[in-house]
């Protein structure tokens, strides 16, 4: 109570009840801005819902976070049905703004920003941010700089705020207050000995590819250790993300009521309750109803919801193609199982896609992750119906995006390639007409489309005519 | 040009009143006559289970006596799931009916009056197949509750197929009636009528946003249905597991006879004897059928529900030309809409799977409960427990439907058992529900609440 009284003094004594003096400020916005960026982009954004694609104009505050030209963005720039395209990036060097084009890399899966990297002829030698690593606690000020609109001329402005609250599972991270302006996003975070701790950033909704433990809908503060690893080692723009190990359960935590009801000891568990069939964990016999103890040497003990990720991740970083000792206990017995991880199938926004002009729709493999969501037996394949061209053949037949083909004319479509394949065949052919055999839902049933295979090309009067 | 207007001018003015003079306005009127004394106007109370807990419903309806000892013909959508009806007759007399029986697939019910009387006014059933584009038809019934309320208008199509939406509102047995005579909410279940006072269609549809796209069942369908429901009580028609699709789904070939069979059901007896999607129906017991356009689709649908349940029937397919007989023993075709009912105790309410639920779950026919709704608060809804789950087992034991359910619930709500254990289908996973049936921890948060008001006050 006492040393709270102190503190409160001190504050009142400065006269400043943000916890920051005009002094520092003007310190950290001399710093910082010099590495601040406007990004303008082209966002090619795909209704999920229509297929269709529109292409809007979007713009991001970026920080240059290496002297090599390295950027990082808000993860909005690119997430699930959304890419962007045509990058420029506008770094302001106090007395002029230079333009530079620039790529983006691959997108880190554990954090929502992006990275660009800047494109020179010469080498680049900018001024950029450099991230100190420290603790932050609930009310603590914090200082930000963001951008002022286009109206105002893109001018760099100030703000402070409070750490609003601390979030501890599945990750720390902190919040802000909710009334954050736009122009604040993805810009540099300082705290109150004017040491630049974080950025400003936005978790994903679930339907822009977030998972289910992300914030989304409020500010965070996403703090230097989370993205510092990204900015030591950028993330490669074509390799992707190095595959992650996959064991192939879902499950649920040993609540204190889960572990009375089974008579086990109320200290945690994973409670397995699917198993994807054909998974290392199928082979392994791990079953629905088992509870995950132990894994490869180290405890599980999820009791609460959030704490089932870390699981997930413990899986993730443990190696592909590693065997490793799970301990579990079925019917309140412990067993042991072994395990050998693989790879994590290709999740949906990683899949291959394929755009026939002839029929007007865009097509893409199926993924497991779409086969669950869609309770797709595994005697399922073909290829589902991604986008459909307003006024294309397939769209005037009535195929739909979420349409599942399963035959085209006699051959049947397990993947891409094969309906490429039966494409490529068809067109040798110019059939009138095309059966597709389709699955949606759990129904079946059959459109007839008449391809349009570039007829040659029709006399002036009709072209009149028409 | 003005030559031109005048002789048109004077023809419209003419047909006039001709019409107006002559004997059409005369027709509808006596055609009204007929009908009007036998119309019912039907207040039904329904019972409505979708939100965690049973409700009742009050509804407004139209309906028409079709003997004189009280049969009343109305829609399933109105009388279905009825717990008590009222009817208000001609002369408005209220008179209690009771359901008779329903038949979802085509949405009718038909209903009995508690009356002893014998001699009540009662409609004329007419020939809807010999209905023609353009004549004209009255509507009648009680449109937004205003009984007793007659409109005209002509056939607009006599065969309008109304494809399937999956929302059980489109018959798949019969084409529709479509008129331009008002239908408005509360037509539903009202007859449709030549002018010759006979009735030639049951109102039930109207196409919303729209004016004037009003759609009848066809009287010559509905007949034997109401038959069958007085006789049986139900309606009971042949299974073979089959979906269809017109030839156009295939091929513009006019040649091309059949209809194209676009999915069986893997729990059927149409896949069992080894039928593929993709087979091309030719003939049943040696009678063609043909489906070229949508329109085509219902008679063929109905040829096969009207054989009788468990006979061996002979189909003739086509696969890759070649041409083959296949014999298939039908089933009894299940309910439109499973059995619905709540649980109390636990606060939720659930119905039992059909079998397109069932293939959608990828479960055998029969097994698990749907969850349709829990009640904010209650058991079910604090235990996570989700509308749209299905409960496969509880406490290890299997559920099979919703009898079933009730079966095992009732001696466990009896004992009062802290923790029961559910497992739930969750989409395509599997997850396990623990419901806890204390109402203990409440009342210890109330207790703690009054003790201790301002920590109450804080939260």
């Amino acid at each position: 109570m006492l040393t709270n009284l102190v503190a409160l003094i001190a504050v009142a004594t400065f006269g400043q009840s943000d916890g920051f003096t005009q002094k520092t400020i003007a310190q950290a916005y001399a710093q910082a801005v010099p590495a601040t960026c406007v990004i303008s982009y082209t966002a090619e954004v795909n209704n999920p819902g229509t297929g269709q694609t529109a292409k809007r104009e979007g713009s991001a505050f970026g920080l240059v976070v290496s002297a090599s030209g390295l950027v990082m963005a808000p993860g909005h720039m690119s997430y699930e049905n959304a890419e962007a395209s045509n990058i420029t990036v506008e770094v302001d060097q106090g007395d002029r703004r230079c333009e530079y084009s620039a790529r983006l890399l691959s997108k880190p899966e554990d954090i929502n920003v992006c990275f660009l990297q800047l494109e020179s002829d010469k080498k680049l030698s900018l001024p950029h941010v450099r991230f100190t690593q420290s603790g932050l606690n609930l009310g603590d000020p914090i200082l930000m700089i963001g951008v002022l609109g286009d109206s105002l001329d893109n001018t760099r402005a100030v703000a402070t705020s409070r750490v609003a609250a601390v979030l501890e599972k599945p990750r720390t991270t902190y919040c802000l207050d909710s009334s954050m302006k736009i122009g604040f996003i993805g810009g540099p975070v300082f705290d109150a000995s004017g040491h630049a701790v974080g950025v400003v950033g936005f978790d994903l909704t679930n339907s822009e590819g977030g998972d289910m433990y992300t914030r989304s809908g409020h500010p965070l503060l996403y703090q230097a250790s989370l993205f510092q690893k990204y900015i030591n080692a950028p993330p490669d723009e074509n390799a992707g993300s190095a595959a992650d190990a996959w064991l192939g359960v879902f499950g649920q935590p040993l609540t204190d009521d889960f572990a009375e009801y089974w008579n086990l000891e109320k200290d945690g568990g994973l409670i397995v309750s699917t198993v994807i069939p054909g998974s290392p964990a199928d082979t392994a016999g791990i079953t629905s109803g088992d509870v995950i103890r132990r894994f490869n040497g180290v405890d599980v003990r999820p009791k609460v919801d959030a704490e089932v990720i870390g699981f997930t991740r413990l899986v993730r970083d443990t190696g592909i193609g590693k065997t490793v000792h799970v301990e579990l206990l079925r019917n309140g017995e412990p067993m042991k199982a072994e395990v050998t991880l693989v790879a994590r199938p290709k999740p949906a926004r990683d899949a291959s896609e394929y755009t026939d002009d002839v029929l007007g729709m865009t097509v893409r493999e199926l993924t497991a992750d779409v086969r669950i969501l869609l309770n797709l037996s595994e005697d399922v394949n073909g290829v589902i119906v991604r986008r459909v061209r307003s006024g294309g053949a397939a769209a005037l037949a009535g195929m739909k995006p979420g349409i599942i083909i399963l035959r085209l004319g006699d051959k049947a479509i397990s993947s891409l390639e094969e309906y490429q394949d039966a494409m490529k065949n068809l067109a040798q052919q110019r059939p009138g007409e095309i059966t597709a055999f389709c699955r949606a839902g759990a129904a079946t049933g059959f459109l007839r489309i008449e391809p349009n295979w570039g007829e040659p090309a029709p006399k002036t009067e009709s072209a009149i005519a028409n | 040009m003005l030559k031109r207007l005048i002789p048109l001018l004077a023809v419209t003015l003419i047909t006039g009143c001709a019409t107006l003079g002559g004997g059409s306005q005369s027709m509808v009127i006596r055609a009204k006559d007929k009908v009007v004394p036998a119309l019912v106007h039907v207040r039904p109370v329904k019972e409505v289970y979708t939100s965690g807990t049973r409700e009742e419903v009050a509804v407004l309806g139209s309906g028409f006596l079709i003997t004189g000892d009280g049969y009343v013909v109305t829609n399933e959508h109105v009388a279905g799931e009825a717990r008590q009806v009222r009817c208000v007759l001609y002369n408005q007399d209220e008179v209690d009916a009771e359901v008779t029986g329903i038949d979802p697939y085509t949405d009718i019910a038909v209903l009995k009056l508690k009356t002893d009387r014998t001699n009540l006014p009662h409609v004329k059933l007419g020939d809807s197949s010999k209905i023609k584009q353009g004549q004209t038809v009255l509507a009648m019934g009680s449109p937004h509750g205003l009984s007793r309320s007659v409109s005209e208008g002509i056939i607009s199509v006599t065969d309008r197929y109304l494809p399937d939406t999956g929302d059980d509102k489109v018959s798949p047995f019969n084409t529709w009636i479509q008129t331009d005579a008002a239908i408005n909410q509360g037509n539903s279940g009202g007859p449709l009528v030549n002018t010759n006072g006979e009735v030639i269609g049951i109102n039930a549809r109207m196409l919303a946003n729209a004016q004037n796209v009003g759609f009848a069942i066809p009287i010559n369908v509905a007949r034997e249905v109401i038959e069958q429901i007085i006789k049986n009580g139900r309606v009971s028609r042949s299974w073979i597991g089959e979906t269809l699709q017109p030839m156009t789904a295939k091929t513009n070939d006019p040649n091309q006879k059949g209809v194209v069979i676009a999915d069986l059901d893997p729990a059927s007896p149409g896949y069992e004897a080894g039928l593929h999607p993709g087979d091309i129906l030719l003939a049943l017991n040696g009678k063609p059928l043909n489906a070229r356009f949508e329109e085509d689709l219902p008679a063929v649908r109905k040829a096969i529900a009207d054989m009788p349940v468990g006979a061996e029937v002979t189909l003739t397919v086509s696969r890759n030309g070649e041409t083959k007989d296949v014999a298939v023993t039908t089933i009894e075709r299940s309910q439109l809409r499973g059995q619905q009912a709540e649980f109390k105790e636990w606060a939720f309410t659930g119905v039992d799977l059909t079998p397109i639920l069932a293939r959608q779950a990828q479960l055998p026919l029969g097994r698990g409960v749907l969850v349709t709704g829990t009640q904010v608060g209650g058991i079910a809804d604090s235990a996570h427990l989700d509308t749209n789950d299905i409960i496969l087992r509880v406490d290890g034991t299997d559920v099979a439907g919703v009898d079933g359910l009730k079966n095992i619930l009732k001696p466990i709500i009896e004992s009062g058992k802290r923790l029961v254990m559910l497992e739930v289908k969750r989409g395509a996973l599997t997850r396990f529900v623990l419901v806890k049936q204390e109402s203990e921890p409440q009342a210890q948060a109330a207790g703690s609440n009054m003790t201790e008001g301002e920590s109450g006050l804080v939260d």
